[in-house]
């Protein structure tokens, strides 16, 4: 029988500092074979364990495609992310996943992309902003609003930087509070909703980040016309199987983990017990 | 797999359960249905028991310290170290220059060993436990709660303190059996009560006495109740609303209530005994039973609850500094003798310091099973005397923040690895039995004393857990006749039933205590508006050492220190708006001591004008008054006036 | 598959064979006077008085404790798993605690297997003991649960004045019989009929006391249940997590590492809903700070049409376990009653 509580080993191949307490570590699964059958959707997550302090979930928050490494985005925040961030490079870590749905982005061809991100919610969002912009074609147009509280908030900043000038995609960021040298917007990331001329009906939005956050950008969204089937969030939830038996993310009738974390604001709405 | 039937290591109420072995592991726990105490049920901590046990946190070998580091030793090592250390205090000081330590937690047979070593083989009366609060034996049992048709809180909350008598309130309340709660914190229970006596902190004597003296004046009879009628102060209900804040009617309504009612349970806790009006609030109640022998008001149980699966066993056993083992006298000739009889020559029966009196006064130090620095009020001058000890020996399951200090720690076996007894709130005598050997090199605490003695020249010559209680059975008279055999049923053998000696601990419920009321408490100023409370029932097992070193539960009991690190603040709703505050954000509170940061949580909880904060938090923030509790001499935290505005 | 039945002085001849070749966990009296399953030596360690056992099987196929990984360092680092595929019989459980654990074979199945629980799972098999004297708290006849069932079961043992009828409920009941068909009679018309006669008896026994769970189940599924039920019913509640560890059909859990560097391992332990931090995230966001909010998901999983969709059936059995270990009173009766009623003014 097939064992979805054990780990594939994977070893870390690099740490990226993002901002003060949160970096990218970027790893590889140590069986080659397995690496090689390892195939996952921008959305998914893994659970990852640092073997002695626990397990946790982590969004794959890879920014390429057909690469044999991952990568995971990690505050550090409780025992276990401290224990990851304690690791370092060739430290050694168990991974179990992809696990949970992924954003359906076949049945959003033709539309208008907005993504909507705030702080380390850039992080699930990311392999989907690059997985659009390899399928470009496929869609009316991408644009990207990014905020967070300060610029030393802000994580991918030089992917972010790039894709403010980059063809065939926008890019804005705001800041809630300036700090030395930012020239940029200042406010939370819902004024940074007019940067969008396109109709909202021929839109779709993927909104990410804190609770407040996805609160009010929803009702700025709705009132430019968005609907709760085309607005889409990503669930962050304590988890602790990730495959739906300890029923710790059990939300209403669903399980973060096998009904999402990938959810439309409709269905969120649907869950008796979600209020925002 | 098997079965191990066995008691409760954590608080007073000695529920029954089994631990579950399988494969040399203790794997969990299930409660007893048929145990008079659990009756099927267990808390949170009860049912998490079992990861006492192979708990990779355990100590598992000695440690003696060495260039300023613990490190791991060999008994023989160990013991050693004990001996040179215990041997140097003896030649300096004396034998007075040395405290034992005795412990609420650990079983019969090991504060029964340690007894013996302090008084019989060093020679020391100072011998004391930390959660010794001076509370009077119970005379009643928490199945008087299934008779009563009123059940009267006093400043106690069982949910967080005594969760099986909890059980038996709700029970009561389903067959619409009344009750009374008296406190300032408006608790679950007290919002269900039919009468909830809110009160300022530090009028509980002032309530007591008001609630008593109606009850007295209910009836012109004299004889037997003139003694009670001098006992209890002429205090009006409008006094007792000047002093208390109790509004005077619900106070004559409480009173009405309690006349009304046929068999009544008063219950309370050392969260009353802690308090600074502890003396007089229970004297009120001593007087109110009074009364009831006298044919007055209802019939009354009296039901005070111990905290610890073992405080009761550790007075019983003698852990004191003033009293032999059994509850014998220092000056009761016959006693000594019969110790002297078994343990040799050289018993000290003097009069000896308290824990707190010992910090400072003595030189060496022993610690089986004591959480001292817990149970201060003023943690942080504690751990200063702990640090300045000559020499501290500390016995124990984990490396405890007084362990940490120690010259020597010697790794002791939990409940699920020996034998031995306990002794519930009710002086229910019940077993403990091993499921699983003890891990590494621990061993019972009975044993590492004994061996300790050995080195020192005095063996003892306990070959098991029930060679000691069969010792105990003998010298202790209120033990007579008990013996493992005999307590093979399920709730063990409550000893306040059965024996004369137990007749006259309890004589002074029946005879009236006096109340002297003296103050009710700080007043409130212009500069401090506002009482701050440190309230004992708020989290009174959070971050506690065994219950900090379980396996899952844990983390439970360590929110309130994550989520308010420098203190939880509970206002009410109506302050907070007022002082332009809401939850989670910091507040400065200050008083005359001095001032601190605390994060607030808004709830109705809190009365208006009277801010609360766990004991425990409390104790660590430097804020409040410390008062000595009159009959142990330990410092208490007292309610504070205190100013509080954001932060 | 016919029934047969097992005169009286073959049953604990029938155990002695059981004893052979499994593990054999049936009601067992402990000195100190519970009924508990637990694993028995002897047939003469059976228990076959009426009453309900304090626990479900619960503890047998998915332990309070348990290792799920082991790691182990050796220059490499290894994880690998242990599982226990013992056979086992589980001889006169309660029809309750067979229902039950229909329901964890749903929780446990589906898109992801869980090994440990299905391993033991497929070495069972389940004898039931039908009910004809109800326990105290019992109300099964709410649930679909007993006191005699329909189906779901292995063998189900019904006692005769003749001796015990033994109803084939599955190829592995067939199997077990034939086995030991030596012991075994035909079972006539007139003990199949004694046998609804009983269940009918067994039935009538339960008295007045109903739980009225068919109610709560719809209220809850429509959210038509007022905030101020679940605030009430907070006031009664202590967070013991009793009911969830009793409960035939909780399942939650929670892992803990250990590992000192060369070897280690991974443990699951029962969790319970009612708990503060159950939900609470490493930063500190707690979706279920408030008790109200907790119980809310608690009986929301345990009764509405939404989560019997997805397991088996809803998930009470109606075994009474939680009323007897509550320390307040917020179990399952509570609970339905507090929905059908309302918030109390």
């Amino acid at each position: 029988m097939n064992n979805p509580y054990l780990p594939l080993l994977a070893t870390i191949q690099s740490i990226k500092p993002e901002t003060y307490d949160t970096s990218t570590f970027t790893v590889q699964i140590d069986e080659a074979e397995a690496r090689k059958t390892f195939a996952y959707r921008p959305g998914q997550f893994l659970e990852v364990s640092i073997f002695g302090a626990g397990e946790a979930p982590f969004c794959i928050a890879s920014n390429a495609y057909g690469r044999d490494t991952l990568d995971i985005t990690v505050r550090r925040i409780g025992r276990v992310t401290k224990a990851l961030h304690d690791l370092g490079v060739g430290g050694q870590i168990g991974l179990r996943g992809p696990l949970g749905n992924w954003f359906p982005l076949e049945e959003v061809a033709g539309k208008h992309l907005l993504f909507i991100a705030g702080g380390l919610g850039l992080a699930p969002l990311r392999p989907q902003i690059y997985e659009t912009y390899r399928q470009r074609a496929k869609f009316a147009s991408v644009t990207v609003l990014c905020g967070a509280r300060t610029q030393g908030d802000l994580v991918y900043l030089d992917e972010l930087t790039q894709w403010q000038t980059q063809e065939g995609m926008s890019c804005h960021l705001t800041v809630d509070v300036a700090t030395d040298g930012w020239a940029g917007n200042v406010g939370v990331v819902g004024t940074l909703l007019p940067q969008v001329k396109w109709p909202a009906q021929e839109g779709v939005a993927f909104v990410c980040g804190p609770p407040i956050m996805i609160k009010f950008v929803v009702q700025d969204l709705e009132r430019m016309g968005f609907t709760g089937e085309t607005i889409f969030t990503t669930l962050e939830q304590h988890m602790r199987c990730g495959i739906g038996k300890c029923n710790h993310c059990m939300m209403g009738d669903k399980y973060v983990c096998l009904d999402g974390p990938v959810f439309t604001y409709a269905q969120l709405q649907r869950i008796p017990e979600f209020h925002t | 797999m098997a079965e191990i039937a066995t008691t409760c290591p954590y608080c007073g109420c000695g529920c029954g359960l089994y631990l579950h072995v399988a494969d040399g592991q203790v794997t969990g726990v299930t409660p007893s249905r048929s145990h008079p105490v659990s009756q099927g049920r267990l808390c949170l901590k009860g049912w998490h028991a079992h990861e006492l046990m192979d708990n990779p946190t355990r100590l598992t070998k000695p440690l003696v310290r060495r260039d300023g580091e613990l490190r791991e030793a060999s008994w023989e090592e160990a013991r050693e170290a004990v001996r040179a250390g215990l041997q140097q205090a003896l030649a300096q000081g004396g034998s007075h220059s040395i405290g034992i330590l005795g412990s609420a937690r650990c079983a019969n047979e090991d504060n029964y060993v340690l007894a013996r070593f302090a008084r019989g083989v060093l020679g020391t009366p100072n011998l004391d436990c930390s959660l010794r609060t001076g509370e009077p034996l119970t005379s009643g049992e928490i199945g008087d709660l299934d008779r009563s048709d009123l059940i009267v809180l006093v400043c106690n909350d069982p949910n967080e303190e005594h969760p099986a008598v909890s059980a038996r309130i709700y029970r009561a309340r389903q067959r619409s059996a009344g009750l009374i709660v008296i406190s300032t914190r408006r608790h679950a229970l007290a919002r269900l009560a039919d009468v909830h006596l809110s009160l300022r902190p530090g009028a509980e004597g002032h309530t007591l006495a008001g609630l008593t003296r109606l009850i007295v004046d209910s009836t012109e009879a004299d004889g037997e109740i003139e003694a009670v009628r001098r006992s209890v102060p002429a205090i009006s209900p409008e006094e007792v609303e000047k002093a208390a804040g109790v509004p005077a009617e619900e106070l004559r309504r409480a009173a009405r209530r309690y006349l009304e009612s046929a068999q009544v349970t008063l219950v309370y806790s050392s969260a009353l005994t802690l308090s600074p009006s502890a003396t007089a609030a229970v004297s009120a109640l001593a007087d109110l039973s009074a009364l009831a022998r006298a044919q007055v008001g209802p019939q009354v149980s009296l039901l005070a609850l111990a905290s610890r699966n073992n405080l009761q066993g550790s007075l019983d056993m003698g852990v004191s500094p003033d009293m032999l083992p059994g509850y014998a006298s220092l000056e009761d000739d016959t006693a000594a003798g019969r110790l002297t009889g078994v343990w040799g020559d050289g018993l000290c029966h003097e009069q000896g310091l308290s824990a707190w009196q010992m910090l400072g006064q003595v030189r060496a130090l022993y610690v089986m099973g004591d959480d001292l620095l817990r149970a201060a009020a003023d943690p942080g001058a504690v751990q200063e005397a702990l640090s300045g000890l000559d020499f501290l020996v500390v016995q124990d399951l984990f490396l405890g923040p007084v362990a940490r200090l120690a010259h020597v720690v010697l790794p002791a076996a939990a409940f699920g690895e020996r034998d031995g007894t306990f002794t519930s709130l009710e002086g229910r005598v019940q077993r403990v039995r091993q499921a699983v050997p003890p891990p590494g090199e621990a061993r019972e605490d009975w044993r590492i004393i004994a061996e300790v003695s050995a080195a020192l020249g005095r063996p003892m010559s306990y070959q098991s857990s029930e060679d000691v209680f069969s010792e105990i059975a003998d010298l202790i008279p209120i033990y007579q006749g008990l013996n493992y055999h005999a307590l093979e049923t399920p709730g063990g053998v409550r000893w306040p039933g059965r024996a004369a000696e137990a007749a006259a601990l309890f004589a002074w419920q029946g005879a009236p205590q006096p109340v002297t009321l003296n103050g009710a408490g700080p007043q409130v100023t212009e500069q401090y508006p506002m009482l701050l409370l440190a309230d004992p029932t708020l989290g009174p097992w959070d971050e506690e050492t065994t219950i900090a070193s379980t396996l899952t539960v844990s983390v439970e009991f360590a929110l309130v220190g994550k989520d308010y690190p420098s203190g939880m603040l509970c206002l009410n709703p109506e302050d907070a708006k007022r002082l332009g505050l809401r939850s989670g954000r910091n507040a400065r509170v200050t008083s005359s001591r001095g001032e601190g940061t605390m994060r607030v949580q808004v709830t109705e909880e809190a009365p208006p004008g009277i801010a609360l904060t766990p004991w425990w938090q409390a104790a660590r923030l430097g804020l409040l008054e410390t008062v000595a509790c009159p009959d142990t001499d330990r410092p208490v935290l007292g309610p504070t006036p205190v100013a509080v505005a954001p932060a | 598959m016919t029934s047969r039945l097992l005169v009286h002085g073959k049953v604990d001849e029938f155990v002695g064979r059981l004893l052979k070749s499994a593990e054999v966990i049936a009601p067992h009296r402990t000195p100190g006077g519970d009924l508990l399953y637990a694993s028995v030596d002897t047939a003469a360690d059976v228990s076959w008085d009426p009453g309900i056992p304090m626990e479900s099987l619960k503890r047998f196929l998915m332990p309070q404790r348990e290792t799920i990984l082991q790691f182990s360092k050796n220059g490499k680092m290894s994880v690998s798993a242990v599982y226990d595929d013992k056979p086992k019989v589980f001889l006169a459980a309660r029809c309750c605690d067979v229902t039950g654990v229909s329901v964890l074979d749903a929780m446990f199945g589906g898109t992801y297997q869980d090994p440990y629980y299905l391993m033991r799972r497929g070495q069972s098999t389940f004898i039931a003991l039908t009910c004809q004297q109800p326990d105290t708290n019992c109300f099964c006849v709410c649930g679909d649960a007993g006191p005699f069932l329909k189906k779901g079961y292995d063998q189900q043992w019904t006692w005769l004045p003749e001796g015990m009828l033994v109803e084939i409920g599955s190829e592995q009941g067939q199997r077990l019989a034939d086995a030991h068909a030596d012991l075994l009679v035909p079972a006539e018309l007139e003990h199949i009929k004694r046998r609804h006669q009983l269940a009918k008896e067994a039935e009538g026994r339960f008295g007045d006391f109903r739980a009225y769970v068919a109610g709560a189940m719809r209220k809850l599924s429509m959210e038509e249940v007022e905030s101020e039920v679940w605030e009430q019913l907070a006031d009664h509640c202590v967070d013991c997590g009793g009911c969830a560890f009793l409960c035939p059909t909780c399942s939650c859990f929670t892992t803990t590492d250990r590992f000192d560097g060369a070897e280690g391992i991974r443990e699951r332990h029962w969790d319970a809903c009612s708990y503060s931090c159950y939900a609470r995230e490493a930063s500190g966001h707690n979706p279920r700070a408030h008790r109200k909010t907790r119980l809310h998901a608690r009986f929301f999983h345990k009764l509405s049409h939404q989560w019997a969709q997805r397991n088996a059936r809803h998930a009470c059995v109606c075994c009474g376990r939680c009323l007897t270990t509550c320390l307040a009173w917020a179990h399952m009766p509570a609970a339905a009653e507090a929905i059908r009623r309302g918030a109390m003014k």
